[in-house]
């Protein structure tokens, strides 16, 4: 009977039992989850290293091993399995004209296995495994070992290009961290596994040693296992490497002597081949010398030839001289003659001409004579017969007066005219009787001129031929002259043809003399090189010899120094996948050591104020069947089966979900750092016995304390109705100036706060859980996504950082300075390197050590203060400063002093005196001077720190950086911050698992509490509907407290979510990343908003059932 | 004097599950303005019913039910609601008071909803109760308890004043004086008072009378001999 009315009761107050459930299930789901999450990850993991078998020791010897020591350490007690490895940092050719460093592990067949993603395993020396997180290459690529490599490692392999065959997880790397190296950028980006062909060595590095033991990694019996061993180890390896060094002592004796032995063989050889080549020479010498005395007979020879040449030629000239003025008077005496000649051709003409004038002038002459004769005569005649005439007229006249007053006139002018007429003629005869005489002496004067004409040309004509004799005699000279002049010039000829023949047979001697000469130059030029030659031979050999002394004598030295060799034993906890696993795998673990108490007190008040509500609900109830003569055991039964069950059930679903969606949800996260391993998930007996111990503890412990006072009563009492709890004052009444200003209907709900403790505490620590969890939630993604633009936008400011090839010293090539000049605005070459540093314990971790070749500038690339801002002074000599990370981690602490070590074995020793804020990897900066003291060498560039011009193209200038042959790679700091802005999304899963959490537990804890609160006060709510309250203000009324509450809880929730955030932030330790812990201003908005959000929900949802409540039924009667 | 409450042929059914409760058959009946009204009947009868239609508690299946000329019945859920706020007044037999409220404090309650409210001290005092105002509920006898609800009622200054066995949980000369409260009180302000009771000695000291049995009004009938509450013996 009592059962059914237990089960009617379950379904009649289903919200009620539900309430139970959820909390409870959120609970154990909350507490089992993150309990489990670490067993399940160490589960997953511990079966992938059993899977492959990882190495539980790991010996390094000094000295190198050989199988012959493999074999001898197998045969060890408890030994499963052993094999000798090599590994080896090699820079690969990244395609383009980078590179990039893998490590190279040799393929060992009994531990240390590799996984397979894709492909197949390496079959030959070419062929390989590639990292299977390394993107950008795939199955059938080759990598090309770069030729930048240092000699002993291009020597160690014997191939120089690999075809990648297979992508393989490796179990030396449960994580993606990949460890530092010296090569390139520092970093090494993968690893690649080769077979033990593929190596050109004649030791091996390492040797893995297996045990033959199973326990769970990170478990007590496994660490006390290797714990135990590791001493019994060293003695063991330590005789192995002994029994090495006997034989590599006795082998390098031989070594040393055979050496020695070949040593003097080659020298005897030398010394032989050099006496030699002196003889040789010498004998060169002698003929040189002889050589030279013949040449200089010749150049005498030919300066006295040259001499008579000249003579001759001087005489010649003088010759010549006399000929050509020989040849000019006879030149002349011929043009002498020729006018001569000429004048006399002319005489004689003249005086032909002259004859013949004159011949002609005096047949003239004759007939002019002639001609006067005939005149005269003529005129002799015309005389007489004039005189005739005139004696007849005369006669006639004397006749003709004696008449002649008697004669006519006309006879008369007749006798006048005649008269006159013989009077002219006698005039005229006169004249021409004086004409003749007067040309009868011009005449006679010709005669005389011709006459003396004559003469003349008599004389003329003697002259001439006076003049011809003359030339005669003058032409007769010259010719005598002319033959003269012709032998004397014939002469001269034949000496200048003797004289040029002369001068070419002195220039042949000449030419045949130079010719010797140049001959004996080259020839002394050729001994002298032999000389050189000679000399050189002397000199190397010399050399060669003390070099091969100095050789021996080192190998001598370094006998002498190869000492007992050291040997180190290393556990797993060297293995960076491995030791990071074991810190990380722990953060949820810390994490759990809290919030599941918080879960489970919440869900003990729910359970404790539900059950004492039910239990007083029933109380009338509860007479009746006591009264009935039900005992008290079987009464609780019925409420102890009701939580009981309520509990149990929200146990195994909280259970179930708990550690499955925690575990996945978790290492989802952690996929971003570990091999993608798929979760094995675990079902603990113990952690499942105590989820059910404690809800039940929780659910039926509560109720039984509840019930234990109801019981006590007794039935009557029971069955009268409880006094209802009296209204009571709150300490705000007593101050009025605050109180009398309040609505009325607020003083209500403050005093109904404060009327029910448990209610209030549930309620406040719930909404403060809430609130809390979500403020963590956010928070967390805050801290962890912030922390890489702290880290880029306020620590590391520079744009980028390049990588400078190997062994550039300590002064950059001036291209390279120019290029930077122009290309950015500022750059700082510094030196970073990976160190480890060597913790109290043994353990080590690596920290990049930077040492900037100008303290004063490093501000403008690298910031250095604290985490509040202050600036903190650059270290002196022999102080370091540390980051945050290296600090807290590390146990740096201000003050202390800290041993760095890099690969090499070499130490520093430094004094910490500051801890600068910096979030990714591990810093820590030393002054140059530090540097060189403590190492005694200058540090080498090896990275430069660059700024870029505003507003530039970062991606262009890089690219053209990259270029340089002296910068192997860039790295550019906005793209590390988004790729970790990108990994740290991953932290979403889990803020998001926290809001759901922190929701479950806001409905879960408002819904029961209003609940509650409505069925208790449901004549109060009745009677405030009766009076004519709106719906509103009835759900005001009522749920006005649930406000009031959420607020505080809100409040109480902030203060509690700082410390959570800073409780769990503390807990997350993620290896090279450290976060900076804030949290938003938009964080605590949303905190706060979302738990108003959740209040809103089910006040909306309560506001329903407000409604419900019938006011005539709640009304009439006391129940 | 015209009806000012007037229920016609009000019929009322609970249903729960299969189970059919016929509450009300068929009532009618009428009360004039300012008159002091007592239902009486025996338990079951279906008078609180009535009261509860009537304050708007409740709903009805049938009929219609007025009040000042306004049909009730046929309300809203919110009409009902501010009809309960202004025009109605309740006093219950367990009083209903707030217990985490003063005495003045569950008046105020009820009067800071109201249009015009009369003052939750002079109310008090009136009830005589002026030196208690500060108490809680839970350090009042009944009587002081019930006298506070009565307060809280009229300090709406409602048109009508419900009761429902004001006295059933107070004790003889208690509930004497509570009723003589209550007639005074319709006197003095001409509130329309209505009581129910199963006492039908009471019914002496009403202005009208009705008597309801088994879901019906049995009679109604206005009362002549109006006794005061003082001559009343039970």
């Amino acid at each position: 009977m009592l059962r059914r009315t237990t089960l009617r009761e379950i379904r009649s107050t289903m919200g009620r039992y539900l309430a139970i459930l959820a909390i409870i299930a959120l609970g154990v789901g909350f507490f089992s989850g993150v309990r489990i999450t670490t067993p399940t990850m160490v589960h997953t993991a511990d079966n992938f290293y059993q899977r492959n078998q990882l190495y539980d020791y790991r010996l390094i010897s000094t000295l190198g091993w050989e199988q012959e020591d493999v074999d001898a350490l197998v045969q060890e007690e408890g030994v499963r399995a052993a094999e000798g490895a090599n590994s080896l940092d090699v820079l690969f050719s990244d395609g383009e004209d980078g590179q990039l460093v893998l490590k190279t592990h040799s393929l060992t067949n009994s531990l240390n296995l590799t996984e397979l993603r894709e492909g197949r395993m390496p079959e030959k020396a070419g062929e390989c495994l590639l990292d299977a997180d390394m993107t950008g290459y795939e199955i059938g690529d080759t990598l090309t070992v770069a030729p930048e490599n240092e000699e002993e490692t291009l020597d160690s392999l014997t191939c120089r290009e690999f075809e990648i065959v297979g992508k393989a997880d490796s179990s030396l790397y449960l994580n993606h961290e990949r460890g530092t190296t010296s090569l390139g950028n520092g970093s090494v980006a993968g690893f690649v596994y080769l077979l033990p062909e593929a190596y050109d060595l004649d030791y091996f590095a390492e040797i893995y040693v297996k045990m033959d033991n199973d326990d769970e990694i990170l478990s007590q019996p496994y660490k006390d296992l290797i714990t135990d061993g590791t001493d019994a180890w060293e003695t063991i390896t330590q005789a192995q490497a002994d029994a090495r060094y006997e034989r590599l002592v006795e082998d390098a004796e031989e070594k040393i002597q055979e050496g020695k032995d070949e040593l003097a063989e080659k020298r005897a050889d030398g010394e032989q081949e050099l006496a030699d080549a002196e003889q040789e020479l010498a004998d060169g010498r002698k003929e040189l010398d002889d050589a030279a005395q013949e040449l200089a007979d010749a150049e005498t020879e030919i300066t006295s030839g040259r001499k008579e040449l000249d003579d001759a030629k001087a005489e010649l000239a003088a010759s010549a001289g006399q000929i050509s003025s020989g040849e000019k008077e006879l030149h002349d005496a011929k043009s002498q003659l020729d006018a001569a000649k000429k004048q006399l051709e002319d005489s004689l003409a003249q005086i032909t001409e002259g004859e013949q004038q004159l011949a002609d002038g005096q047949a003239q002459l004759d007939a002019a004579v002639q001609e006067m004769e005939t005149n005269e005569a003529a005129l002799d005649a015309a005389d007489a017969e004039l005189t005739a005439q005139e004696t007849a007229f005369a006669e006639q006249y004397a006749q003709a007066q004696a008449m002649w007053d008697l004669l006519p006139e006309e006879q008369k002018a007749q006798l006048t005219a005649a008269q006159e007429q013989l009077t002219a003629a006698r005039t005229e005869l006169n004249a021409n009787r004086l004409m003749l005489e007067e040309g009868k002496a011009q005449l006679a004067e010709q005669q005389a001129v011709l006459d003396q004409s004559k003469a003349e040309l008599e004389a003329g004509r003697a002259q001439y031929e006076q003049g011809l004799a003359e030339y005669q005699s003058g032409l007769q000279t010259y010719q005598a002259s002319l033959k003269k002049f012709q032998s004397g010039k014939a002469q001269y000829q034949s000496g200048l043809k003797q004289y040029q023949d002369g001068e070419r047979s002195y220039q042949e001697g000449l030419q045949e003399y130079e010719d010797g000469k140049k001959e004996y130059e080259d020839g002394l030029a050729e001994y002298e090189d032999g000389l050189a030659e000679y000399e050189d031979g002397k000199k190397e050999f010399d050399e060669k010899i003390a070099d091969a002394e100095q050789e021996l004598a080192d190998a001598e030295a370094e006998l002498a120094e190869v000492e007992q060799p050291d040997v180190y034993v290393l556990d797993r906890n060297t293995n960076i996948g491995y030791s990071c696993f074991e810190s990380d795998s722990q953060i949820v673990e810390q994490v759990a050591r809290v919030f599941p108490v918080f879960f489970i007190l919440v869900a003990a008040l729910v359970c404790m104020t539900t059950m004492s509500r039910m239990v007083e609900e029933q109380r009338t109830q509860i007479g009746v069947l006591k009264a009935l003569g039900y005992s008290e055991g079987q009464i609780m039964g019925k409420f102890l089966f009701y939580a009981g069950s309520a509990s149990l059930i929200g146990c195994i679903i909280g259970y179930a979900v708990g550690c499955v969606l925690f575990p996945t949800v978790i290492w989802m996260s952690y996929q971003l750092m570990y091999v993608p391993l798929q979760l094995e998930y675990i079902f603990d007996w113990k952690l499942a016995m105590l989820s059910i111990l404690a809800s039940l503890l929780c659910s039926m412990g509560t109720t039984w304390m509840s019930c234990r006072i109801e019981l006590a009563e007794t039935a009557a009492g029971l069955m009268r109705p409880k006094a209802p709890k009296a209204g009571k004052r709150v300490a705000l009444e007593y101050v009025p100036f605050i109180w009398n200003r309040l609505k009325f209907l607020y003083k209500v709900s403050i005093r109904n706060i404060f009327r029910y403790k448990g209610r209030f505490f549930m309620m406040i620590i719930g909404i403060t859980g809430c609130t809390a969890l979500l403020l963590t939630g956010f928070g967390l993604k805050d801290s962890v996504a912030g922390f890489a633009e702290v880290q880029y936008e306020e620590i590391q400011i520079m744009d980028a950082a390049a990588a400078l090839k190997a062994d550039l010293g300590t002064t950059l090539p001036k291209e390279l300075t120019e290029k930077l000049d122009s290309l950015t605005e500022n750059y700082l070459p510094v030196y970073e390197s990976a160190w480890d540093i060597v913790m109290d314990d043994g353990k080590v971790k690596s920290v990049n050590v930077l040492v900037p070749s100008d303290a004063q500038v490093l501000q403008d690339y690298f910031r250095t203060r604290t985490e509040h801002g202050e600036e903190i002074a650059f270290p002196g000599e022999g102080e370091i400063i540390v980051g945050t990370s290296v600090a807290e981690r590390y146990g740096a602490e201000l003050g202390s002093t800290i041993t760095l070590r890099n690969e090499d074995m070499e130490e520093m020793h430094l004094k910490v005196t500051g801890i600068f804020e910096n979030h990714v990897y591990n810093y820590a900066i030393i002054s140059p001077e530090t540097y060189t003291a403590q190492r005694s060498i200058s540090p080498e560039w090896n990275t430069l720190y660059l700024n870029f011009p505003e507003n530039a193209d970062t991606y262009q200038i890089a690219a053209d950086l990259a270029q340089d042959e002296n910068i192997t790679n860039i790295q550019i700091f906005r793209d590390m911050q988004d790729r970790l802005g990108k990994m740290m999304k991953s932290l979403d899963y889990i803020v998001l698992l926290v809001i759901v959490c922190a929701a479950g537990l806001a409905f879960i804890v408002l819904y029961n509490l209003t609940n509650i609160n409505i069925t208790e006060r449901i004549r109060e709510i009745a009677t405030i509907k009766v009076l004519g309250f709106f719906r509103k203000e009835t759900s005001a009324y009522v749920l006005r407290e649930n406000i009031a509450l959420t607020a505080m809880g809100v409040i109480a929730g902030l203060l509690l979510g700082i410390l959570l955030h800073r409780f769990v932030m503390a807990q997350i330790v993620v290896d090279m990343v450290s976060f900076r812990i804030r949290i938003l201003p938009m964080s605590f908005v949303y905190s706060i908003l979302l738990t108003f959000f959740f209040n809103f929900i089910v006040n909306a949802v309560m506001g329903s059932k407000l409604d419900k409540i019938n006011m005539a039924e709640s009304l009439k009667s006391i129940d | 004097m015209s009806a000012f409450v007037e229920f016609q042929h009000v019929k009322k059914i609970y249903k729960t599950g299969e189970l059919e409760i016929q509450a009300l058959r068929d009532v009618n009946f009428e009360i004039g303005k300012g008159e002091f009204c007592i239902i009486v009947g025996a338990s079951g009868a279906g008078k609180t019913t009535i009261l509860n239609i009537l304050g708007g508690m409740d709903t009805l299946t049938e009929g219609q039910v007025w009040l000042d000329g306004a049909e009730i019945s046929a309300y809203n859920k919110r009409q009902l609601t501010a009809y309960r706020r202004y025009d109605v007044g309740f006093v219950f037999q367990f009083y209903n008071l707030v217990g985490n409220l003063t005495a003045k404090e569950n008046v105020e309650l009820a009067a800071q909803i109201c249009k015009d409210p009369l003052d939750a001290e002079e109310m008090l005092r009136q009830v005589g109760l002026g030196e208690r105002m500060k108490n809680f509920p839970a350090q009042l006898s009944g009587g002081e308890q019930q006298r506070v609800a009565i307060a809280r009622a009229l300090a709406k200054n409602p048109k009508l004043l419900l009761c429902d066995e004001p006295t059933g949980a107070l004790d003889y000369q208690t509930g004497k004086a509570v009723l003589k409260l209550l007639q005074d009180t319709c006197r003095q302000t001409g509130t329309t008072v209505i009581v129910i009771t199963h006492n039908s000695v009471l019914a002496a000291m009403a202005d009208r009378i009705i008597t309801v049995k088994s879901g019906m009004v049995a009679e109604m009938r206005k009362n002549d001999h109006i006794v005061d509450v003082a001559d009343i013996e039970w």
